[in-house]
């Protein structure tokens, strides 16, 4: 299970994603908090662009790790991200204003047991395990963290557990409209764990090219970004979901367009209702 | 009594539903070629069989399931918290979960089949607008029907959960049963048509799969129409049945010893289950199957 089967060749070197992809996750967590400052929730969309920038460096995780020979379990490791990583953020939202900080740190700590079981005691030796499960992790909790604030527009854990529900003109305080007692945070989970995973698990095979794949992942991200703020309808003012809703539609149609481009560059060929072509010895 | 009679009633509903569903499932992901039969879709133009079957890996099926009801029976929820009404709310969602799950589609097959390139498949735009139309079709059916269950499940049977959390469990429950159940009639056996029945697959033969039909060229809709005919409804039986007789014992058993009793019956249902595959498996084997004892390794 050791030999790599196939590096990463040219393009954006890893290390390079993987720093944007934690400031800029960041740093767009930190915008929401505009939110606070200005007292509205018309800053919830930078959620949505945290989830998308965490989901194209989580991607380009996938790929380094999955190199080495681990082809059926993509999946899986978009899995294992989000199962690691929802700890992290749940545990995180309870530290208030530094919340996105303790999720990177508590998904670094979580990340790094992992991969020290998965290598060590279940004798994984895959030399990639222990950095890509941690990465992964904080991915994870980014990501989560991301869709709590597109859906709510905060992300402590008072914002996820409390909302209100109008019964009759009156607004009543309730634990079951919200991101956590609603569920909501099983929806954001698998979108998110989806995606992930999808970007390589699409494009891999012998002719992968890195453009392609994280344009992928970007297009995943707009499409979890659209869906997710639909459902902040419920839980936000109409204004603030409706600029998420817009920006994600929008990021999505553009990336989906590239990627189709990028897949027809890549493509041997690109045929409409024709036969399978001549191949020589068959 | 009146509330047994009115679960075991909605029960019934939903183990209807979930039959629906279930056939629904896994003519969607044979279309698609999806978990169990992908690997040979993938593999065949790397061993120089290039074909027109569609091959959009979303990851495994429960996975993949797991997200379309998720997220239908999220945005139900959340249409259903906006004052919306509940038909049109989980209809809504399962529109917008199908586009999900098209664009997925789309994407899974473009990407996996331009990285084939040096083994010369084409990206057949004709494949990707016809079968995506007709799995979004099937994926919808299923979507429909397993959110409405877990509908019914939250507010006609009162379970705790809240509907994305019951869409969770449901989806990846449906996705399971698809891939176990109905899955193995095309990837083991329509596959390999041209093989011995029942030979499993030998290593030179891998990647050869059937790409010629009946008249012209094989594409997925001859998987989809070979699918609703056997391996469809074999998953719907499967699903229909996982869901109704759980529900089944929770409802006139619970009352029992505090609960205990349901529990008590779920073991029962298991070890009754087990018998009866196992009979089926050996009977399976002695009459179809060439399996020999494995010889000795003669030194």
């Amino acid at each position: 299970m050791t030999v790599k089967v196939e590096v990463v060749e040219g393009g954006v070197p890893h290390t390079k994603i993987m720093v944007a992809g934690i400031v800029a996750s960041l740093v767009c967590l930190y915008l929401s908090y505009l939110n606070v400052l200005t007292n509205t929730e018309m800053f919830s969309f930078f959620g949505g662009l945290a989830v998308v920038s965490a989901l194209i460096w989580g991607s380009h995780t996938i790929k380094v790790l999955c190199s080495y020979g681990i082809g059926t379990g993509v999946p899986s490791a978009g899995m294992i991200s989000f199962g690691s990583g929802v700890i992290a953020m749940l545990l995180a939202t309870k530290f208030g204003i530094v919340a996105p900080i303790a999720a990177l740190i508590i998904g670094v700590v979580v990340g790094v047991i992992l991969g020290y079981l998965s290598n060590e005691v279940l004798n994984m030796k895959i030399p990639a395990m222990i950095q890509s499960l941690t990465e992964l992790a904080v991915v994870g909790a980014f990501t989560l963290m991301g869709f709590a604030v597109l859906m709510t527009g905060g992300f402590t854990f008072t914002s996820l557990t409390t909302g209100s529900i109008t019964i009759l003109g009156v607004a009543l305080p309730s634990f079951q409209v919200t991101f956590i007692g609603g569920s909501l945070i099983a929806t954001a989970f698998l979108l998110g764990a989806l995606a992930v995973q999808h970007p390589f698990n699409a494009c891999l095979g012998p002719g992968w090219t890195q453009d392609r794949m994280l344009m992928c992942a970007a297009e995943c991200g707009f499409l979890s970004m659209f869906v997710a703020a639909i459902m902040s309808f419920a839980l936000v003012p109409a204004g603030s979901a409706i600029i998420s809703t817009i920006i994600g539609l929008i990021g999505w149609a553009y990336t989906y367009c590239k990627y189709m481009g990028l897949s027809k560059r890549d493509a041997a060929s690109w045929l409409d209702a024709k036969p399978i072509p001549e191949v020589e010895g068959h | 009594m009146n509330n047994i009679v009115f679960g075991i009633g909605i029960t019934a509903l939903i183990g209807a539903l979930a039959a629906v569903a279930g056939a629904a499932e896994d003519t969607e992901s044979n279309i698609g070629s999806q978990g169990d039969p992908n690997s040979q879709v993938q593999l065949a133009p790397q061993m120089g069989y290039i074909h027109r079957i569609f091959n959009k890996a979303i990851a495994g099926e429960p996975p993949a399931y797991g997200l379309w009801i998720v997220l239908g029976a999220g945005l139900a929820w959340s249409f259903m918290a906006m004052q919306l009404n509940a038909v049109l709310a989980i209809v809504l969602g399962s529109v917008l979960a199908v586009f999900v799950q098209g664009v997925y589609a789309t994407t899974a097959y473009v990407g996996r089949t331009a990285s084939l390139k040096k083994f010369g498949q084409p990206i057949y735009v004709d494949i990707l607008k016809s079968m995506t139309t007709v799995t979004m079709a099937h994926a919808f059916i299923a979507i429909f029907c397993t959110v409405t269950l877990c509908y019914l499940m939250n507010a006609a049977l009162g379970h705790p959960f809240p509907l994305p959390l019951l869409g969770f469990v449901w989806g990846i429950a449906l996705g399971a049963a698809g891939s176990a159940t109905g899955n193995p009639y095309y990837g083991k056996e329509r596959q390999y048509q041209n093989q011995k029945f029942g030979a499993g697959v030998p290593i030179a033969q891998s990647g050869n799969i059937v790409r010629y039909a009946e008249a012209g060229e094989r594409n997925s809709l001859d998987n989809g129409f070979f699918t609703a005919k056997l391996g469809g409804p074999a998953s719907g039986v499967c699903f229909g049945l996982i869901v109704f007789l759980e529900l089944w014992r929770t409802i006139l058993f619970e009352n029992i010893s505090a609960g205990w009793g349901a529990i008590i019956i779920g073991v029962l249902m298991i070890l009754v289950f087990t018998i009866i595959d196992r009979y089926i498996e050996v009977w399976g084997r002695k009459t179809y199957g060439p399996y020999a004892k494995p010889e000795e390794a003669k030194s």
